[in-house]
């Protein structure tokens, strides 16, 4: 009896193909017009980029394992995208120093998780749930009620817009693919990503296999905050405007995207292609709802019942009877 | 009364592999049946189809001759089917007495847990075993605080709690050491006495030629033999679960002569103190394989792991006379050292990833950034074929192999290390006779290369044929160091329990 | 291995931090505000803390069974909507009894689709109740697209003004679910609850119905949660879509600063009640405390991580001075 098994990052793929297909054929879809659906899916994609970024870093700490995940980062988001703001206020030469900025804030909270974490033996899910209520809290007195900033126009030209006027692909898409790669380096081409596989399955094997699991932890959480940090960067240079909310709608599309993509959410298996091809169809659904026309209500039950779906499709646990 | 059960042409596959493909099996109330065969060869499977944990792919279980089927355990326990599993069912937050009376609780007329009723059978059944624990154990110990052997005295326990009339014992002899094997052996007597029958699975000759009245051999899935026991003797059973007899030469290796002696110290520890071993000193020579004996649970795994870094300790570790202290595993692996810990699943494999990403874990730094992964496929491949390892490629899961084959996977990861020092607690524990004769030609093989071998055994047989020298240890102390002479099965038992008439002191 | 005294007792008493914090908590609250045991004080702050209890009551025996349900909150939602546009503000009480049992029904319902998917399908908890938490927020804004609705005036007085013997109706809610909880622990479904969420595997190997128990987990939380959906309710008399949605992470939190683990199996249903009591006067604390509010969100947040790292501590703590 052999069973007919289809990649999760695949079958992501021909889903997200399908729908968008098949949303061709709504009253104010593309129809027969190619050239409106390729603006579709471009611009489809372009969202999908911001999502998808935010999702690499828990994509790390879910396949670290050991319940990993990070609450935090859609907080995170917002605070990094603010500091972006402020810091840049309009000015080109800015928009290096305010990335470095978002990095390294982004580092040090993932650090602080990460160190609740390893040494206070907090479960990550509270560890970041709190953490994400602290930088919360410290948006809103850094904020105190309004910000005064501007994006760059470089930013604007290197995210939002296309590569080059005969080359209508938006560059946050390119920036998206070489990401992907480096993430896929990292994954399956360092020892940084050989051993956290090896963590996300069994700490005591790991440790005595010679892999330094307090490191590796506080590294992969540092690390999930510093790609939440680029994540807020990419996201102000998109929008150029920002506001208390920004990042949390992120947060649980973000681990969706994951679970879509068909990383184990208990860790140790997984690929950061699942998660791009999971923020494609998770963005695509939203934008298909909006194009409907529908209310928030049906689309957030839609948005539930398509998740709920997909992981009933392959995201079964084992059976406690073989 | 249940007189008999029958198993008969079972098929099961998980996924792909084959487990079993015409199991048999027959077991009568009063008869002991030992179910033999090698690792892999489909003796747990078999039990597990009989106590219903398992989905049969095809064959048939007859109750007194009459077909029965187990769609789950509740059933199979139902029709008095008990089972102690080699992988424990114990759950770790829970108490002795609420893991013994789970699911069968006696309840008062509310519905709540008696109490006092619990403890008092509780009380009952641990005085079955009373005088061989080494813990104050009570019924309401928890049960993640007991060492493993009392673990496996619980699950025991357990399965005898509702008087069942068949009582599996799958490798239940495994993590006890002598006294509590002798005290269960009288305890079978007894149930056989009424009316019990009892299928045990094992892989220790001596305790089957000592216990049962019937065998039954598995071999690939396949039973090759069944019979009264008394009809057969050690060397045709083995041959009937191999089919080749070269094993047996090894169980009784050359007798080693003292040219190692001219050999350098390699590693020297002194008065190694931790919060179980109480000053541990020894030396080692390069090229020396030596045993580490005594009951199980004496401080054998804490001096190993102690070694490797894995442990806090205080004295005194000396390699090629270099004074060192390992903080974590990694330092200890950077010097050379190699550990084979006890537990293959839980310390020794990533049991979800590839045979590949287990072989190369503590090597992955060697190979450059990014990863030359081809040369990493290569060096696996041949340090799988140096092993004999049977796979069906690298990128297969672990969870694929069978035991043998598992651990030769945890022992290779190491040698593509090529490690000084080699430190083994028990590998060859639930590992099939063949492959424990490959273990010894390697590890014969390894000393004879230089390197240095520290290896715990829990079989007396496997010491005192490989071993330059064994040390006792007792009570988180070296008791006794046998060699040469003094190397023999009686002085290692009486040097366990602790008497020390028959070694060097 | 030997257990020292303290050890021994946290693992026998997961609850004890939690304990601990709440009795530290009600000193600061006292200082702050000294008539705070008084009647019409207790009574106003723990008919605010009971729905938050409830729902953390229904999370804990979730969470005990090796759980999470993130969906409570939408649950909560689809009882406040539902109560607050079919009973309305003119409506009778009877009509309000019939829809409260009603709601009890939908939190049934709820609660045994997350448990469908999750024992039966065997999908993880996390993400099946994430996305069923979108379904359920999505109902209710369905029910009631803005806010507005209610119910009638007298049933609000009932819930906020009833003192029994002098002490607020919310005492003896809380009496009736620790008692329940008391007698539950010590039946033989309380043994399989600990069980499943400790070891499932080894659970179903001794017959436990592991399937079914998981099942009854997100049924009994999904009761809960509308338990906690019509407290809410009768404490604000109006109806809001997303009113319940805020309320599920603080379920969460007041479970494990109750000293539960989040890995199952082990702890209690009255640490999380006294978790979600402190957040409650946390709150207290900090509006009496006479904070600047832009700084109330990040002290708020702070304490709580503190809270949750505090046993963390004390471990590293005692670990450094052994050795």
């Amino acid at each position: 009896m052999k069973r007919i098994s289809i990649s999760p990052p695949v079958a992501a793929l021909i889903l997200a193909v399908i729908l968008f297909l098949l949303s061709g054929l709504l009253p104010n879809g593309f129809g027969s017009d190619l050239d409106v659906a390729r603006a579709q899916a471009t611009n489809i994609l372009r969202l999908a980029v911001f999502l998808g970024v935010i999702a690499a870093g828990q994509t790390l700490v879910i396949i670290s394992g050991a319940e990993g995940i990070d609450l935090s980062a859609g907080s995170v988001v917002t605070l990094t995208a603010i500091l972006t703001y402020v810091i840049v206020n309009g000015a080109n030469e800015k928009v290096l120093p305010a990335l470095l900025v978002s990095l390294a804030v982004g580092a040090v909270i993932g650090l602080i998780n990460g160190a609740g974490i390893t040494f206070l033996k907090i479960s990550p899910f509270v560890m970041t749930l709190g953490m994400s209520g602290v930088v919360t809290g410290t948006i809103i007195i850094v904020n105190q009620g309004s910000v005064s900033g501007k994006v760059a126009p470089i930013m604007t030209r290197l995210i939002a817009r296309p590569l080059s006027p005969e080359i209508p692909i938006p560059n946050a898409i390119i920036i998206w693919l070489i990401f992907g790669t480096l993430m896929w380096l990292l994954l399956e081409r360092t020892a940084f990503g050989k051993n956290l596989f090896a963590i996300g399955v069994n700490r005591v094997t790991a440790r005595l296999s010679g892999v330094d699991v307090t490191g590796m932890n506080l590294a992969t959480y540092s690390l999930a905050g510093a790609l939440a940090g680029f994540g807020g960067f990419l996201v102000v240079g998109n929008t150029g405007v920002v506001f208390i909310a920004l990042g949390q709608p992120f947060l649980f599309p973000s681990i969706a995207a994951v679970a879509v993509g068909g990383t184990l959410l208990s860790g140790g298996k997984g690929s950061y292609w699942g998660t791009m091809a999971g923020a494609i169809v998770l963005t695509l659904i939203t934008s298909l709802l909006t194009t409907m026309q529908m209310p928030e209500s049906v689309r957030r039950m839609v948005l539930g019942a398509t998740l709920l779906i997909l992981i009933s499709i392959y995201g079964r646990q084992r059976s406690l009877r073989q | 009364m249940v007189e008999s059960l029958s198993a008969r042409n079972i098929v099961k596959h998980y996924g792909g592999v084959v487990a079993l493909t015409d199991g048999n099996l027959e077991v009568h109330a009063r008869e002991v049946v030992a179910l033999i065969g090698a690792n892999g060869s489909g003796k747990s499977t078999m039990s597990k189809v009989i106590n219903g944990v398992v989905v049969l792919d095809g064959g048939q279980l007859l109750l007194d001759g009459k077909p029965i089927d187990f769609p789950s355990p509740q059933t199979a326990k139902n029709a008095g089917i008990a089972t102690v599993f080699q992988e424990l069912s114990l759950i770790p937050q829970l108490t002795v007495a609420e893991n013994i009376w789970l699911t069968r609780e006696p309840l008062n007329q509310f519905g709540m847990v008696d109490q006092k009723t619990v403890h008092a059978r509780t009380e009952e059944l641990l005085a079955l075993f009373a005088g061989t624990f080494k813990t104050d154990l009570h019924p309401d110990a928890p049960v993640a605080s007991l060492p493993p052997d009392e673990k496996q005295i619980i699950e025991i326990l357990k399965a005898v709690s509702f008087d069942p009339w068949l009582i599996i014992l799958d490798e239940a002899t495994a993590s006890l050491d002598s006294r509590q094997v002798g005290r269960l052996f009288e305890l079978v007597q007894k149930w056989k006495e009424q009316g019990k029958a009892i299928i045990f699975v094992s892989h220790r000759m001596e305790e089957i030629f000592r216990i049962a009245d019937k065998y039954s051999v598995l071999r690939n899935g396949r039973t090759v033999g069944a019979g009264n026991i008394k009809d057969i003797n050690e060397k045709q059973l083995i041959k009937l679960m191999i089919e080749k007899e070269s094993v047996l030469g090894f169980l009784r290796g050359e007798a080693k002569s003292g040219e190692r002696i001219e050999q350098e110290i390699s590693l020297e520890a002194q008065s190694l103190t931790t919060d179980y071993l109480r000053g541990v000193s020894f030396k080692l020579r390069k090229g020396e394989l030596v045993g580490i004996g005594g009951l199980r649970g004496q401080g054998q795994r804490q001096l190993l792991h102690s070694l490797f870094g894995d442990l806090p300790y205080s004295g005194t570790v000396k390699l090629f006379n270099k004074e060192v202290h390992f903080k974590h595993p990694r330092e200890a692996m950077r010097n050379g050292f190699a550990l084979v810990p006890g537990e293959r699943a839980k310390e020794g494999l990533l049991y979800i990833r590839s045979i590949l990403d287990n072989l190369l874990l503590p090597s992955w730094k060697r190979y450059g950034l990014p990863l030359k992964v081809n040369q990493a496929k290569m060096d696996a491949t041949q340090t799988g074929s140096s092993l004999n390892l049977k796979m069906a490629g690298l990128e297969e899961p672990v969870s694929s192999l069978s035991g043998g084959n598992a651990q030769k996977v945890v022992i290779g990861k190491w040698l593509m290390r090529e490690p000084k020092v080699l430190l083994l607690d028990d590998p060859t524990k639930g590992v099939d006779v063949g492959t424990k004769a490959e273990f010894y030609t390697l590890l014969t093989q390894l000393s004879e290369e230089g390197k240095t071998i520290l290896f715990y055994s829990s079989d007396d047989e496997e010491l005192i044929g490989l071993c330059d020298r064994v040390l006792v240890m007792y009570d988180g102390m070296i008791r006794t160091e046998l060699s040469g002479n003094t190397l023999t099965k009686e002085n290692l038992i009486s040097s366990s329990l602790g008497v020390t008439n028959g070694g060097a002191e | 291995m030997k257990q020292s005294g303290w050890d021994a007792l946290v693992a026998r008493r997961p609850a004890l931090f939690a304990l601990i914090l709440l009795v530290l908590s009600l000193i600061i609250n006292f200082i702050l505000q000294p008539n705070m045991f008084a009647r019409e004080t207790l009574n106003s702050n723990m008919r605010v803390f009971l729905p938050i209890i409830l729902l953390a009551a229904g999370q804990a025996i979730v969470i005990l069974g090796g759980g999470i349900d993130i969906s409570v909150g939408g649950t909560v939602s689809i009882v406040n909507t539902v109560l607050a546009t079919r009973v309305g503000l003119e409506g009778s009480p009877e009509q309000m009894w019939q829809f409260v049992f009603l709601s009890l029904l939908a939190g049934l319902i709820a609660g045994a689709i997350n448990g469908f998917f999750i024992a039966y399908l065997r999908l993880q908890p996390i993400i099946t109740t994430y996305a069923t938490s979108f379904i359920y927020a999505g109902l209710a804004l369905v029910i009631l697209p803005n806010p507005g609705g209610g119910i009638p005036a007298q049933i609000v007085s009932l819930y906020r003004n009833s003192t029994p013997f002098s002490l607020p109706l919310a005492v003896y809610i809380i009496a009736i679910v620790l008692l329940v909880w008391l007698y539950v622990s010590s039946t033989r479904y309380g043994k399989f609850l600990f069980a499943v969420g400790g070891k499932a595997d080894a659970a179903y190997e001794t017959a436990v119905p592991v399937t079914w128990v998981q099942f009854s987990t997100y049924v009994i939380s999904g009761l809960m949660a509308a338990l906690s959906g019509i407290a809410i309710t009768m404490l604000s008399g109006s109806g809001n879509a997303d009113i319940g949605g805020p309320m599920t992470l603080n379920s969460i939190t007041a479970v494990v600063i109750g000293g539960n683990a989040l890995s199952g199996g082990v702890g209690g249903v009255a640490g999380p009640i006294m978790g979600a009591i402190t957040l409650g006067i946390l709150q207290n604390i900090i509006s009496f405390a006479d904070i600047d509010t832009w700084w109330e969100t990040l002290i708020k947040a702070t304490i709580i991580v503190l809270a949750l790292a505090a046993p963390g501590i004390v471990n590293l703590f005692r670990r450094r001075k052994r050795s």
